[in-house]
């Protein structure tokens, strides 16, 4: 992995700690001039997630499920909930599930700003990024409305959510949203318009929808391809099959894609919660749930903002999972970013990189690949600790 | 003559000389750092002084007591040598600009054709950043070397053009006399305009300003070719870019619009006036460059080159050919 090569080509290492990543990867290029030839991604994140959650409740998971990541935390709860619900084979009540969506939306509107404001800074245009973070704080102080809580909003809960939205929370959402929605005309008129930024990301970091679809790529990074994929349409979830709404493709395929994507997304975004607003049916909020989960097994899918967010969840009749599998979105998409990044220039690397919007806290699992045996396999924390002891020669 | 070459001293070491540079530079470190915040919507420094005027000396402090660290790797000496340089070939630059003229009708120092000096000058720090960040043996550092000598070759042969047209029409090639010609003449700085405006993109790409910081690009390779500069050296690199930037506005304003002479302000020592107006067009230049700086994103070093060449070469030479036309023409 380390041989150096004698010729024109050298190694520039991004990472694990580097201005362009605000969380730790190594992404290893080699390097022709000032052109990438080859690139190793090398993930550093463990935090054993999913260990820990079969050692606590069904009640506590939520909130240890709320901590995978700190952006897109609202979708992990939402989706570990509607797994544990449909392990009971309930469902939330109505009112639940727009509400659910209401901030889901709000999240994904939050998330798409944050990384259009992040893409701007690796582009070197740091007056966009401060302008659009500004911006960004109308809807987070929309979440603390709703929630009281900026980041971990810990409203989504086994059998509906734990706090209800009133008449006049929804009209300051309504005017919120007016508010954003016009900011975002402006940041869409400056990707659109803005020459340097332009020739920054037209053609840059291209992916075929055939290498998108082979390399099972999710999320915005599917659909700036073309490939018309969201969990929200294809398998509607709590009441997105009631609210009309449109998937964002866009079909070039580079990173302009992936901002007029996300731009169209915040649109679309902004469009759902005002239905969601005006159609929230009354009723309950919440129902009641046993404590002990007979025992079944189910997977639990959820369109995050980056992408599709995959639980699988066993339960055995205790009232401790079996087994929580997550599968992010940042995983899914770490084999295309590395096919966008063949080919490209040593200065498109953070934005190529910064594209797919990485979220790597939530990235690392157990797998391991060995290259010169050619075999992969997966490791329990119980046998990972056996091989470091007989490493260390202690066992 | 005792007191003539007193008077000299005072000049060179207090004012306008030494000291003053760099009064000037930090005081423009701090109008850039505050004017850029605003654009920004923020509020830059605070805290050091009122409304944090004091903060580029307390950072350069900051930096003169911090460690100062020579990569095992390096080569020591050009390592070493990098700051110093880089700080005297500014300053001596500067000493050219005429600010205000105490003794002699000119800058502190001149002579006919001090102009091609301090494009030489300018030309030579880019020569010295290059040869800093290729002593220092990091790859980040190399990298940002390379691109800065790759954007040389964009912004070297329009900016000097452009800053030799003036001198065209001045018919001299010292710049206190072009100050003198320009200054005294309002259709002449109108017509340089277009020269004025290319010279400033070009500085932008000297100074490493945005769209032009390519080779200290953050989010690409970490700080580029000062990656591995800290403590003292760093501090002495930072000066000698703020007395650049300085020099940059100073330098313009004295070719294009006239430096320090203007109308001269009723009540007031002919000397007083002098100084207002020199100050008044530099910082006009120095709000103009931070403004650029909001504006842009960061180009690509290739599109940079690009740029340069398609459009910046070509418009300066258009301005010789109008230069020339209104000589012919008798216009100017």
């Amino acid at each position: 992995m380390s041989e150096k090569e004698v010729g024109t080509a050298f190694e520039v290492p991004i990472g694990p700690q580097h201005p362009a990543l605000k969380e730790p990867i190594l992404l290893l290029f080699k390097v022709d001039g000032d052109i990438v030839v080859d690139v190793w991604p090398r993930i550093h994140t463990h935090r054993g997630i999913e260990k820990a959650t079969e050692s606590r409740n069904y009640i506590q998971n939520i909130y240890l499920c709320e901590r995978v990541c700190g952006i897109c935390s609202f979708i992990h709860t939402l989706v570990y909930t509607q797994g544990v619900e449909k392990l009971l084979d309930i469902e939330a009540p109505p009112r639940a599930q727009y509400i659910r969506v209401i901030v889901s939306e709000l999240e994904r509107i939050h998330s798409h700003t944050l990384w259009l404001g992040v893409a701007a800074h690796e582009l070197g245009f740091d007056t966009l990024f401060y302008y659009v973070w500004r911006d960004r704080e109308v809807v987070m102080d929309l979440l603390e409305l709703i929630s009281g809580n900026r980041v971990n909003y810990a409203i989504s809960t086994i059998g509906g959510v734990r706090r209800d939205i009133s008449p006049e929370v929804a009209d300051k959402i309504r005017k919120g949203l007016d508010i954003l929605e016009k900011r975002m005309d402006v940041y869409k008129g400056v990707v659109e318009k803005e020459p340097t930024l332009r020739e920054r990301v037209v053609g840059v970091g291209k992916l075929s929808p055939q290498d998108a679809i082979a390399l099972c790529a999710v999320g915005p990074t599917l659909r700036m391809t073309g490939v018309k994929r969201d969990v929200r349409a294809d398998d509607p979830y709590q009441a997105y099959d009631e609210i009309p709404f449109n998937v964002i493709t866009y079909p070039t395929g580079d990173v302009l894609s992936q901002i007029i994507v996300r731009v169209g997304e915040v649109y679309e975004s902004i469009n759902i919660i005002r239905y969601a607003l005006d159609h929230m049916p009354s009723g309950p909020i919440k129902v009641k749930v046993p404590w002990y989960i007979p025992p079944n097994e189910v997977i639990s899918r959820g369109e995050a903002p980056r992408g599709e967010l995959f639980y699988y969840l066993k339960s055995n009749g205790t009232e401790k999972p079996e087994r929580v599998k997550i599968r992010t979105p940042t995983l899914a998409n770490i084999p295309s970013v590395c096919k966008m990044l063949i080919g490209c220039h040593v200065a498109d690397i953070p934005i190529i990189f910064a594209g797919i919007d990485p979220c790597l806290s939530c990235t690392g699992r157990f797998a391991f690949i060995d290259e010169k045996k050619n075999k992969s396999w997966i490791w329990n924390n119980e046998e990972l600790k056996r091989y470091s002891l007989k490493w260390y020669g202690k066992a | 003559m005792v007191w003539e070459s007193l008077i000299g001293l005072i000049e060179l070491l207090i004012f306008p000389g030494v000291f003053f540079i760099f009064w000037l530079a930090l005081t423009y470190e701090w109008i850039d750092r505050k004017f850029y915040a605003k654009l920004q919507n923020r509020y830059g420094p605070l805290h050091v002084g009122a409304k944090g005027f004091w903060q580029p000396l307390a950072d350069f402090i900051k930096l003169m007591v911090k460690e100062d660290i020579i990569p095992a790797a390096s080569d020591r000496l050009l390592f070493t040598l990098t700051p110093i340089f880089l700080l005297t070939l500014s300053l001596t630059a500067f000493f050219f600009v005429p600010i205000v003229p105490l003794l002699r009708d000119v800058a502190l120092a001149s002579f006919e054709g001090d102009l091609i000096l301090v494009i030489f000058l300018l030309t030579m720090i880019a020569v010295v950043k290059f040869l800093g960040a290729w002593g220092s043996t990091n790859i980040f550092g190399a990298v940002g070397g390379v691109r800065l000598a790759f954007q040389l070759l964009g912004y070297e042969i329009p900016l000097a053009i452009c800053l030799v047209s003036p001198a065209i029409v001045a018919g001299s090639l010292s710049i206190s006399i072009i100050a003198q010609y320009v200054g005294s003449n309002i259709i002449v700085a109108i017509a340089l305009l277009p020269a004025l405006a290319v010279s400033i993109v070009c500085f932008q790409a000297e100074l490493e300003r945005i769209p032009f910081d390519i080779p200290e690009a953050e989010q690409e390779i970490v700080a580029g070719w000062l990656t591995e500069f800290s403590g003292r050296r760093l501090a002495l690199i930072r000066l000698s870019i703020d007395v650049e930037l300085a020099l940059a506005s100073a330098l313009l304003a004295a070719l294009f619009l006239g430096g320090p002479y203007g109308p001269i302000i009723p009540f007031l020592p002919v000397q007083v006036s002098y100084f207002i107006w020199f100050i008044i067009k530099a910082t006009i230049i120095l709000l103009i460059f931070s403004n650029i700086r909001t504006l842009f994103a960061r180009l690509r070093i290739d599109q940079m080159v690009h740029f340069s060449w398609k459009n910046l070469t070509i418009i300066s030479l258009l301005e010789i050919v109008l230069i020339q036309a209104l000589l012919a023409g008798g216009v100017i």
